[in-house]
């Protein structure tokens, strides 16, 4: 049984129905008198597999959705007003010799040569220069190591699950939900009550209530973990916009302002653009007003508020209720980590899948897996507000002295000292997704890789200019993000 | 340019296999360091100093040391090993290999180890090694290397090797360069420094070395980190077995080592070229050691064996201030696995991936235990399994141990396992998910359930496709030559001989 028809329930459904066909019979209920939030019209490269294992065609996908291609997140003004970064989705440079590359260039860097970090990222060029080609399969060219996501009109991903469901057999109920009914010994939920007075049973429930967690918050009254004191933005006011003149940008823009910052998402047809701010330190009008202000192009809607708190639900599992999306917990999507989390879950829950009733292991295994999730992901994003120079409003100066969890003071310690990162192999966001944030926003390590002093400097310094001559010249080589959406979409066309 | 903050020297303390594999690291890696080997009389009870056995990781040792392979095969200073063969280590007895590298391959979108266990619970299915082709190879006693046809099964099997200890000694040795300096003496103590470092560490006879980082390996007493902590994480618990007798068992080309369970412990020998190294591990509230030594002789496959005391368990600070301690002063295990040296390969890929400056600052420290803390418990997971879940009712060294409480997650693992064939993911683990399948298929441990996501591992199409796979592993890998053959066929052994 799942409960609500956003984008979190039709991943859900649809995961169910394609990976567990015959474990159970799916069944979600959602009703149209409420809204959806939509979350999640920036996307993660996970989400790129999570389609493709449900044996959806890419191109027909990204059509349905008007979606574009995603190379990674530029973040412009965040370390210190004038900076500009792009976090890539894929690698730096290869290790040489066992030493990861940003040694080499640390060490370059201190003899005041070999330029910039993120030059030695083909994904960051190629963003620059709003090309895209796919990632190579060949893993000697250095276009194997890059890696993309999807910009998307989220609105339309969860229907697009919904008719992939239904044909799959998952059973859709209108309703809306007026009580909730538990067993009397176990304080299991037993059955929804809906308004028009149907009743609907299940084994296991599936919260994807959103915000409201109807039955995870609300009926089972799992404890809240407010991360509001680190993550203070609690409201975005968001506008989309027609698409402008120029080229679509194949990254999601990030824009630290006063206050929070703001998102810019290109999609075929249209910008997604956003403000998330703490409402502690500006007022809704004045958001608002910011907005309208920064768009390109005219309005295509009037703005609309969404109010939120960043934290979760102690536990996400709890009885036989799984809370997944904000029904569990909420992160703002500064790394557009929404549509991952919800992703997750559903990887787990598949792995973890009741075999009879629900037991204690599976539910503890479970909520083992997602606390590291999210625990790493709130550090995560906390480092984009804390690791900065900026002390122009009050939002920065409180974000900018704030005490932030020991697990991140740790990892950004770790790095300044000599540029190590904490490792882990299950998760989100490795390596280079930290290296790039740290160098990004002015976090550089006082030493290296003791290593990385072997190689001959001029030997190193000439590879190096190779590796940034390709680079350069094979994006040269690529066609336009544009002219390769348009291909595509043509393609569907005519394949039809 | 040379920093502010580098490490200049380096001092090891031990000359096995330990210190000798830390010297060609750090001599490889930082070659501008000042490397000194100490090498004390030899610990009897540095398993990891003597022990022949490897895992394949060695492998990546030894292309970051730059030590040629073919070099150490050709001059007799390793055999190579595809498995270790348990026996009497199963409910019914029946003997089964630990092989390396994939079990077969995903049949559709179903896991393979379901599809198998599915099989098995009809009881179709065949050993679990023999879905990997270095089981098939092991179990008529022949022997090919992996290749790197990604169309072959040849290509998806891994081997380990065998070493010669002193054989290999010298190729460490001469890996590490001449740069090495090494000196000979006995351990007299250490200055400190102000900071509670270690300033310098004393031979008996005077002799006096100063350094900025310190390792020690010179076996399970650490004498210089047990001087800086003297923290213990205790696994005897986990671990009944407190005494090992150590001798050489007569040379019997094999592809296989051997383990083998008996009422009063457990019995291995590796059949290495000229002879073979062998023992016995029990636990001293039980046998004897005249009992044990009476059990090992009688077997006729070990003499002259020396008896040395384990205490099973780790250092849970390998690291403190500028004194690293590898080995067995950082982890002592029995010899089950062959997990001794490999652990201190690992353990030094680790410390020169993290080398922190001169200062070793404690936040760079604190990443290297965290590693080597959830390494080293998975590795105690691992080998507990063996102990603690032998599915022996015979004997008494085993009576009791399967209701002994488990590590936590170890518990973990075997529930899900049993229940769904799921295996819970943990970090930095030493053995892989294939290794973790072919112990517990081993052991006579069988998931209860399918899991929900493959309902569909017992139909008769998958089961169909199980045994072709079958088929294809014994199709590709006849042919192969006898091992012995196969080591007839090596150029030849020109050094070792002269």
């Amino acid at each position: 049984m799942i409960l609500g028809g956003g984008t979190a329930g039709w991943m859900v459904a649809a995961a169910l129905a394609n990976q567990l066909p015959r474990a159970s019979t799916v069944e979600l209920v959602e009703s149209e008198e409420i809204g959806i939030v939509g979350v999640g019209e920036a996307t993660l490269p996970h989400l790129r597999f999570f389609v493709e294992s449900l044996g959806i065609d890419e191109a027909d996908f990204m059509k349905a959705t008007h979606a574009t291609f995603k190379l990674g997140i530029a973040f412009r003004d965040f370390g210190r007003i004038g900076t500009a970064y792009l976090h890539p989705f894929g690698d730096f440079a290869r290790p040489v010799n066992g030493v990861p590359f940003h040694h080499l260039w640390l060490r370059m860097r201190a003899a005041g040569r070999q330029g910039d970090l993120f030059d030695y990222s083909p994904a960051n060029a190629m963003a620059a220069a709003n090309r895209f080609v796919p990632p190579s399969t060949d893993p000697a060219s250095l276009l194997s190591r890059i890696n993309y996501a999807y910009q998307f009109d989220s609105t339309l991903f969860g229907p697009y699950l919904r008719t992939y469901s239904v044909a799959r057999g998952v059973r859709r109920t209108e309703g809306r939900v007026v009580g909730v009914e538990r067993h009397g010994e176990s304080g299991d939920v037993a059955a929804l009550a809906l308004a028009d007075g149907r009743r609907v049973e299940g084994d296991l429930f599936v919260d994807c209530s959103g915000f409201r967690s109807l039955l995870l918050g609300d009926t089972l009254g799992e404890a809240w973990e407010d991360w509001s004191p680190w993550l203070p933005c609690d409201r975005a006011v968001a506008l989309p916009c027609a698409a402008p003149d120029g080229p679509i940008e194949p990254l999601t823009r990030a824009i630290a302002m006063k206050a929070g910052w703001r998102w810019r998402i290109p999609l075929q047809h249209r910008v997604g653009n956003g403000y998330v701010y703490s409402s502690a330190h500006i007022g809704d009008d004045e958001a608002a007003g910011t907005i309208l202000g920064a768009i390109e192009a005219a309005p295509l809607a009037e703005p609309r508020l969404l109010r939120f708190r960043a934290g979760r639900r102690r536990r996400s599992w709890v009885k036989n209720v799984v809370g997944i999306g904000l029904a569990s917990g909420f992160l703002e999507p500064l790394e557009s980590t929404s549509l991952y989390l919800v992703q997750a879950a559903i990887r787990e829950l598949v792995g973890l899948f009741p075999i009879g009733a629900v037991d204690d292991w599976d539910r503890d295994e479970f909520n083992r897996l997602i606390d590291v999730e999210y625990d790493r992901i709130r550090d995560f994003l906390i480092l984009h507000y804390h690791a900065t120079e900026r002390d122009d409003s009050s939002f920065w100066n409180h974000v900018r002295t704030m005490h932030v969890p020991d697990s991140l003071l740790e990892k950004i310690e770790l790095f300044r000292r000599a540029g190590r990162v904490a490792r882990y192999s299950e998760g989100l966001f490795f390596e280079p997704s930290w290296i790039a944030v740290y160098v990004g926003q002015g976090i550089l390590p006082e030493a290296w890789d003791q290593r990385a002093d072997a190689p001959d400097a001029r030997s190193l310094a000439s590879g190096m200019d190779r590796l940034r001559a390709q680079i350069k010249e094979q994006v040269a080589a690529m066609p336009d993000h544009a002219a390769v959406l348009a291909a595509r979409n043509a393609g569907i066309g005519s394949a039809a | 340019m040379e920093r502010p903050r580098a490490i200049r020297s380096i001092l090891i303390l031990g000359g096995g296999l330990t210190g000798l594999s830390a010297a060609a690291a750090f001599a490889h890696a930082l070659p501008r360091a000042r490397i000194v080997l100490v090498e004390l009389p030899p610990d009897p009870a540095a398993l990891a100093d003597r022990m022949p056995g490897s895992l394949p990781a060695i492998h990546h040792f030894h292309a970051a040391i730059g030590l040629d392979e073919a070099g150490l095969l050709r001059t007799g200073a390793a055999t190579p090993r595809l498995a270790l063969r348990f026996e009497h280590w199963s409910p019914r007895g029946e003997p089964w290999l630990h092989v390396y590298g994939d079990h077969g391959l995903p049949l559709g979108a179903i896991a393979f180890h379901q599809v198998w266990a599915a099989a098995r619970r009809e009881g179709r299915a065949g050993p679990f090694h023999l879905t990997n082709a270095a089981g098939a190879l092991a179990s008529t006693d022949c022997f090919a290397l992996p290749n790197h046809d990604p169309q072959s099964l040849l290509s998806t099997f891994d081997h380990a090797l065998r070493l010669e200890p002193e054989a290999y000694a010298a190729r460490l040795a001469a890996a590490a360069g001449k740069r090495l300096l090494r000196a000979r003496g006995e351990f007299g103590g250490v200055q400190r420094r102000e900071d509670g470092g270690v300033a310098a560490i004393l031979l008996k006879d005077g002799r006096r070395f100063e350094a900025d980082l310190f390792l020690d390996c010179a076996g399970p007493a650490a004498p210089l980190l047990s001087r800086l902590d003297s923290g213990w994480e205790d696994w005897s618990a986990f671990f009944p077995a407190d005494r090992l007798l150590i001798g050489t068992v007569p040379a019997a080309p094999s592809p296989s080592d051997l383990v083998s369970a008996t009422d009063i412990g457990w019995r291995w020998s590796a059949p290495g070229l000229a002879h073979g190294f062998g023992g016995l591990a029990y636990a001293s509230a039980i046998t004897t050691e005249a009992e044990a030594r009476q059990a090992l002789g009688d077997s006729g496959k070990a003499e002259a064996a020396g008896l040395i005391a384990i205490r099973p368990g780790r250092r849970p600070r390998p690291w403190l201030r500028n004194v690293l301690a590898l080995g067995d002063a950082a982890v002592a295990v029995d010899p089950l696995q062959w997990t001794n040296l490999a652990l201190v390969h690992s353990a030094i890929g680790r410390a020169l991936e993290l080398l922190p400056g001169r200062d070793c600052h404690p936040i760079e420290l604190a990443e290297y235990h965290r590693r080597a803390e959830q390494e080293a418990r998975r590795v105690r997971d691992f080998l507990a399994l063996h102990i603690l879940r032998s599915g022996r009712a015979r004997g008494e060294f085993w009576r009791g141990l399967a209701d002994r409480p488990l590590p936590d997650s170890l518990a973990n693992t075997l529930h899900h396992f049993l229940k769904r064939g799921r295996l819970p993911f943990y970090e930095e683990e030493l053995f892989t998910r294939d290794s973790w399948l072919s112990v517990l298929f081993g052991l006579g441990l069988a998931p209860e359930h399918p899991d929900p996501s493959a309902t569909a591992a017992g139909s008769e199409q998958a089961l169909a496709a199980l045994e072709k796979f079958g088929q294809r592993v014994q199709a590709e890998t006849k042919g192969a030559p006898a091992y012995a053959d196969f080591l007839r066929g090596l150029p030849p052994r020109s050094s070792s001989r002269a």
